[in-house]
């Protein structure tokens, strides 16, 4: 038994350095392995549930339903996808891989509210932000300053050694240990500013050539930004750190001098403007503090994170991913369309040349003969009653015969018990025709109410198929058809304890079958081990 | 006798007129189960039988039944008798759930056996049970229950028809014994299946459908 999941023409190879997806579809199943169907799409919402009639109003009791019936109840169709039905190739990134650059605005919101103008403007010397901006001086000033002298002096030595090969390695390991510096500088900064910025990705080719990856960091542009951060941010934060030291002391000084302009020379005339002097400077140095925290995170941004036009390549790429991650299954799922509407055109085409073989071959027939005695009756019926009589007589037995035949022949077409009573009803009138003892078991005969017609029309007729074979071919004492709906899936098993050894031959009832199944997104796995039994299986979703 | 037919297919209700009427009955054929229906309950006097089709307009599906076991639920004594193209036991088992006495369940096919068909239409009306071969050899096809196995060839043709509603009379005409074998084969029978030996032909169709229907199936699970 072969996979039937075709091998679509492999996608296009996804932007180097992005990881490639798994494609469940492009992988090779072993021969052996039973048939998988890729997953459905989910079915659009407001799709109509098929079949459904519109109950009649006012009608008698007697001529109501005795039971609710798959052809007179509505039935819902549910549009959510079965539980993991979704399909995401392994490796596909998943939604939030890059988080969006943080626009100046958002920025200024969180480091800078004072800049907004209004309320925050007058509480700018008392505003968190401020205060957050003082704490990140302090500590960022020192750890700038030990950063910047270390990677300065690395850079130094290694351009120092070019010359001499000991230099190019130097650099590479510089460039190496700017990285985990710079995350340790962007948690710092997430820690002390609340900002969040995005680790950028390293170009790290995986080539395993030393030299190819030596090469790779040397040229990879982030790593050369980290240092450019170490350089540019300690100016920052040196500017920071002496508008809090030097104009907030001064403004601080200025607002409590009249407390001891007595111990200085400056004339008392003086001391009013002096204090507005400090009054305003303590508005102004918060002010700018937020507005330098401001310019230091978008460095960060620009030098630690994604550049502005990485992280909309970044973006674009996801979506790109993701766009041809739909666009493969798409093209996966209109392969097993396509397929298994050909196979059912086929299907419907051999099951009507059947029909018109079984219909010419047999009533047609029989019906000419019967002709044929009549018309002997009919002339012999004057002379020779002993005659007319025995050819009625075979004409008549004719005729019973034709009208069982017609009987078994319209059932095989569709069962009016399937119709008029539903499933369960169905499958024991096919338990009690079939010449093995069958157990029928159906759990919860209300439940299969929720399959659609066509499901319960294809749950039939595999069963009927079966019982043939396990009365005519597996040699089983007894069998078993049960059948049930869980998550909104007809689940169908036959089970007997017969010889085993059953396929589904190219061509084969089972074969036909299983393309009737498969054109409702369903699943037919025959297990049959010889010598072991035979248990068929048919899984279809509820709502075909 | 008065006979009432329900049947949409016009062919077959002029044929069952035609031969009913020859055999000196009064017949009114209606062409819906409601037009039945409507008529029953208009009716000052019930007939002596009831012949309807099950499948009939609108819907084409079972009204011909539910229309039966609706009548038959307000007239307990009606006789009916229901033609289908197909017979199923689940139908049976609705039709049969309550009294069983004049009442039929044959195959629409039957009709063309003209001698049967007239012999089945008299002992429904004689308030006799008849149930179709085809539905008793669907309930035996499952066959080799535990207790079946235990009866000889021969009775198992006996079970077959009481079954069918036969009585004894007419299982020894049928396979040509004397009536005093039938009878002991009835009692062997009985006794095997441990069912309740009863006079009442109707209570002991009954039994043995029953015992068909929901005897545990035999055979050792592989």
């Amino acid at each position: 038994m072969t996979s039937d999941v075709p091998a679509p023409t492999p996608a296009p190879a996804p932007p180097s350095g992005a990881d490639a997806p798994a494609d469940p579809a492009t992988e090779p199943s072993a021969a052996s392995a039973p048939p998988t169907a890729p997953t459905p799409a989910p079915i659009p919402a407001g799709a109509p549930a098929a079949g459904a009639t519109t109950a009649v109003q006012g009608v008698p009791a007697y001529a109501r339903p005795a039971l609710a019936t798959p052809g007179s109840t509505p039935t819902a169709v549910l549009t959510a996808p079965a539980p993991g039905g979704g399909v995401r190739p392994a490796g596909a990134p998943a939604a939030s891989a890059p988080a969006p650059t943080q626009s100046v605005d958002d920025d200024l919101r969180v480091v800078a509210p004072a800049l907004t103008g209004g309320r925050e403007l007058l509480r700018a010397p008392v505003s968190a932000a401020t205060w957050r901006a003082v704490s990140q001086a302090t500590v960022g000033l020192w750890l700038l300053l030990g950063a910047s002298i270390a990677l300065v002096l690395a850079l130094g030595f290694s351009i120092a050694f070019a010359v001499l090969v000991v230099g190019i390695p130097l650099l590479v390991l510089t460039l190496l240990v700017a990285r985990p510096l710079a995350g340790l500088e962007r948690s710092r900064l997430h820690a002390q500013l609340g900002v969040d910025i995005p680790a950028p990705e390293y170009r790290s080719p995986v080539q395993a050539r030393l030299w190819r990856r030596a090469w790779g960091v040397l040229t990879d542009v982030r790593s050369w930004a980290h240092l450019a951060y170490a350089l540019l941010g300690l100016g920052v934060t040196v500017l920071q750190a002496l508008l809090v030291w030097v104009l907030g002391g001064f403004a601080l000084a200025m607002v409590f001098f009249p407390l001891y302009v007595a111990s200085t020379d400056v004339p008392v005339s003086r001391v009013p403007f002096l204090v507005v002097v400090g009054l305003v400077g303590t508005w102004v140095w918060p002010l700018a503090l937020q507005a330098l925290t401001l310019l230091h995170v978008r460095l960060a941004r620009g030098l630690l994170g994604w550049p502005r036009s990485a992280a909309a390549v970044q973006a674009a790429r996801v979506a790109a991913q993701a766009a041809q991650d739909r666009a493969s299954q798409a093209e996966v799922r209109a392969v097993q369309l396509r397929e298994t509407r050909t196979r059912a055109v086929g299907t419907a085409e051999d099951d009507r040349r059947r029909i018109e073989r079984d219909l010419h071959d047999g009533a047609q027939q029989r019906l000419v003969a019967l002709g044929v005695e009549l018309g002997v009756a009919k002339r012999a019926a004057a002379q020779d009653p002993v005659a007319a009589a025995a050819a009625l007589d075979h004409a008549h037995r004719e005729v019973k015969e034709t009208l069982a035949e017609l009987r078994d022949l319209v059932r095989g077409i569709h069962p009016a018990v399937l119709t008029d009573r539903g499933l369960d009803a169905a499958l024991s009138a096919l338990a009690a025709r079939c010449t093995v003892p069958v157990t029928v078991d159906v759990p919860d005969p209300a439940s299969l109410a929720a399959a659609g017609p066509s499901a319960q029309a294809a749950a039939y007729f595999v069963t009927a198929e079966a019982l043939t074979n396990v009365a005519r071919h597996s040699g089983a004492r007894t069998a078993t058809v049960r059948a049930t709906v869980r998550d909104s899936v007809l689940r169908l098993e036959v089970v007997d304890g017969g010889r085993g050894g059953a396929t589904a031959r190219p061509g084969s009832g089972l074969d036909g079958l299983r393309s009737r199944v498969e054109v409702l997104d369903g699943t037919l796995t025959l297990d049959s081990p010889v010598g072991g039994g035979t248990r068929l299986t048919v899984e279809v979703p509820c709502a075909s | 006798m008065r006979i009432v037919i329900a049947e949409d297919s016009v062919l077959l209700l002029d044929g069952l007129t035609r031969l009913l009427e020859a055999e000196g009955h009064e017949v009114t054929g209606h062409k819906t189960a409601d037009e039945l229906v409507a008529a029953m309950s208009r009716a000052d006097a019930l007939p002596d039988l009831l012949v309807t089709d099950v499948r009939m307009p609108p819907s084409h599906t079972d009204e011909g039944l539910r229309a039966a076991v609706h009548l038959r639920s307000i007239h307990k004594r009606l006789p009916v008798l229901v033609l289908s193209q197909y017979v199923e036991q689940r139908y049976a088992a609705e039709l049969f759930a309550g009294d069983v006495r004049a009442l039929g369940y044959v195959l629409k096919d039957r009709v063309a056996d003209v001698d049967e068909f007239l012999d089945v239409v008299g002992r429904v009306a004689g308030g006799g049970t008849v149930i179709d071969p085809e539905v008793v050899a669907q309930l035996l096809a499952r066959g080799r229950r535990a207790g079946l196995d235990a009866l000889t060839a021969r009775e198992r043709d006996v079970l077959g028809l009481m079954a069918e509603g036969r009585s004894n009379a007419a299982i020894a005409e049928r396979l040509v014994i004397g009536l005093g074998a039938v009878e002991k084969h009835v009692t062997s029978i009985l006794t095997k299946l441990d069912l309740a030996p009863d006079g009442d032909d109707h209570r002991r169709v009954l039994a043995v459908l029953r015992w068909l229907e929901h005897a545990p199936t035999g055979g050792d699970r592989p």
